[in-house]
């Protein structure tokens, strides 16, 4: 019974200095790993509304960058943001997340657009499981550098605004090279990216023309 | 955001996104245990039973029980607890109960417990947020997924030991990894099986 | 238990005549997926080391303490424990890479290795000759990492740690980034090195 007694204590006493160990490390480190998440996230934006940022810029930087030439307006359901050129004032673009589901689990993107809604300036993927080296490929630069110019409208009928075709088979200026091998990932991107930007078109953009 | 079937989930997790030839997990028991067919079967029967059972079980501690208390940074130990937990409860039951059924898969449960494929299925089931109903069949699509590579290697190895001499050097885990790359390879051709919508 | 080596015996064995991976095939789970560029697997194999040297020391220090029938448990805690810091550290420090990284990290934790060495060695030994004997056992571990990773990176992306080591016209072998290309570099490498340096006696591994 003693031994019994002294295992579960010595067990309780382990126990209760590790969880302590990785508790403080977890405390220490939070703010760091927050600012990470909302640097990644600004360099996105500002990617997409292409205002041009160095990968290798150092952190502050970006924030200062981020600070000038974008403001973020909270919508509800979505935040909007506004990239402004270097003077500050004339409107250089919009950006707004979106989101839909891949293969594994769901696929988080930034779109930017031209002031008057009428193209994509630039697309960048910031969260997604899918398969590395397959459906993964999506934030590889080729894959998303073509959605650059990309003409937007709402979507009639059954005419996409945009199309994902296999690799080399693209023709139209609205047919885009989808992955070689990740078909899912890749229809899962065409259903939902269609989705997402034919609703921000029809919703959100009335809104915002309206208090420009 | 729509929401992934759990159908589909289940079918890509067996041939698609293999968790043994897609994602490397459970090596460790697979070289191993590949030997004979028999003892394959065997332990690919209890890695589909437990794997199914705990990642919904970890999906249910993880979103009803860390969050709320705000201690998922301790998901690691705690998914680990409630496997090493729940095996253990299996075994005991299973000798209990159902002798017959102990006798072709359990003694394979204590060794389950190391098997890296089942806490990495609880890993994967919190990357990619999934719901109760999905974890449950990512789960026990993994463990298909997992018992099927392991069925088809030990019958090659089976066959290959009968039939084949070996170069030198190629004997146990050489020619076992070289197969299975094989397997993998061959795996590759269902990425355009699975369609969605 | 033979009688006690000398530290640089120890070393060595893990390294090189007992390599965890090729000679006994342990634990290549969770650091396979990552050996498909070079970075990855230095941060992985940084957090490995740092991971079973911490453990096999810990382990060690309470040995003269930790009850024999909790020692499993005990033994898995602290394994835990240890990984969990890194993976917060990579997290925090190395951002990029811990996304590409993903749940391999957390899964060092059922690495056979670290357990293994913490049942078979640590256990009984002093803490400075398990900390040595972690450490040659994880370097070997992830010398042969380092070897595979040397195959995979430059011949399916055509870098080396993001420098450009192919040239121009050369066609990426896709096969190499994914899984099968592991499998087969992996298994290739066992090969050539059994039969090179073929086991002497029945050596359990």
């Amino acid at each position: 019974m003693k031994k019994q007694a002294l295992s579960v204590f010595y067990m309780f006493l382990i126990t209760l200095f590790f969880a302590s160990l990785v508790s403080a490390v977890k405390v220490l480190s939070e703010g760091k790993i927050q600012l990470n998440e909302a640097i990644k996230q600004q360099r996105i934006i500002l990617r997409v509304l292409q205002i041009p940022v160095n990968d290798k810029a150092p952190d502050e930087s970006v924030i200062r960058l981020f600070d000038m030439r974008v403001k973020a307006i909270e919508g509800g359901q979505k935040t909007l943001y506004v990239g402004y050129e270097e003077d500050g004032q004339t409107v250089q673009g919009y950006a707004f997340p979106v989101g839909g589901s891949g293969l594994w689990g769901p696929i988080e993107a930034m779109v930017g657009i031209d002031p008057q809604a009428t193209k994509i300036l630039g697309l960048a993927f910031y969260g997604h499981s899918e398969t590395p080296g397959l459906g993964g490929r999506i934030t590889e630069r080729w894959f998303t550098d073509q959605f650059t110019g990309l003409p937007l409208r709402p979507i009639e009928g059954d005419q996409n605004i945009f199309y994902l075709k296999p690799e080399g088979t693209a023709e139209a200026s609205n047919e885009l090279d989808a992955i070689t091998g990740a078909t899912i990932t890749s229809s899962s991107v065409e259903a939902f990216l269609n989705k997402e930007l034919d609703n921000f078109l029809r919703n959100l953009w009335g809104q915002i023309e309206r208090t420009k | 955001m729509d929401y992934i079937n759990p159908v589909t989930l289940f079918f890509a997790a067996v041939f698609t996104n293999n968790i043994l030839l897609t994602n490397f997990l459970g090596l460790c028991p697979f070289l191993s245990m590949s030997r004979q067919k028999r003892s394959a079967v065997g332990m690919g029967a209890a890695v589909v039973f437990v794997m199914a059972c705990t990642t919904a079980l970890n999906n249910l501690v993880h979103y009803k029980v860390l969050v709320p208390l705000g201690l998922e940074h301790f998901r690691y130990i705690v998914f680990i607890v409630v496997i090493a937990a729940f095996v253990q409860l299996v075994e005991m039951t299973v000798e209990r109960f159902f002798p017959a059924l102990y006798f072709v898969m359990g003694i394979f449960l204590p060794l389950i417990t190391v098997n890296c494929a089942i806490f990495g299925a609880s890993l994967f089931m919190v990357i990619r947020k999934y719901d109760f109903v999905q974890s449950l069949a990512y789960g026990a699509g993994s463990g298909l997924g997992w018992m099927l590579a392991i069925v088809a290697i030990s019958a090659i190895r089976e066959k290959l030991e009968k039939t084949a001499k070996l170069p030198r050097g190629l004997e146990g885990p050489a020619i076992t990894l070289i197969i299975t790359g094989l397997l993998a390879l061959a795996f590759l051709a269902f990425s355009g099986m699975i369609r969605v919508q | 238990m033979p009688g006690p080596a000398s530290k640089k015996e120890v070393f060595l064995t893990g390294l090189w005549k007992d390599n965890p991976v090729l000679r006994q095939v342990l634990g290549i789970c969770s650091t396979l997926a990552v050996t498909n560029l070079m970075v990855n697997t230095l941060v992985m194999d940084a957090g490995l080391i740092f991971t079973v040297c911490m453990s096999s020391l810990t382990v060690s220090l309470l040995r003269k303490y930790t009850p024999m029938r909790i020692r499993m448990m005990v033994q898995t805690l602290i394994i835990a424990s240890y990984v969990i810091i890194v993976d917060i550290m990579i997290k925090a420090y190395l951002p990029d890479i811990s996304e590409a990284l993903g749940p391999y990290v957390a899964l060092i934790i059922t690495n056979c290795i670290i357990m293994g060495r913490a049942e078979a060695f640590a256990r009984h030994n002093p803490p400075l000759a398990s900390f040595i004997d972690g450490l040659g056992m994880s370097l070997g571990y992830s010398l042969v990492l380092i070897a595979i990773a040397l195959v995979r990176e430059p011949l399916g992306f055509g870098t080396l740690l993001g420098f450009r080591v192919m040239p121009e016209g050369f066609v990426q072998w896709t096969v190499m980034i994914m899984a099968p290309g592991a499998f087969l570099t992996l298994g290739i490498m066992a090969w050539v090195w059994k039969y090179f340096w073929p086991q002497k006696e029945e050596k359990k591994g």
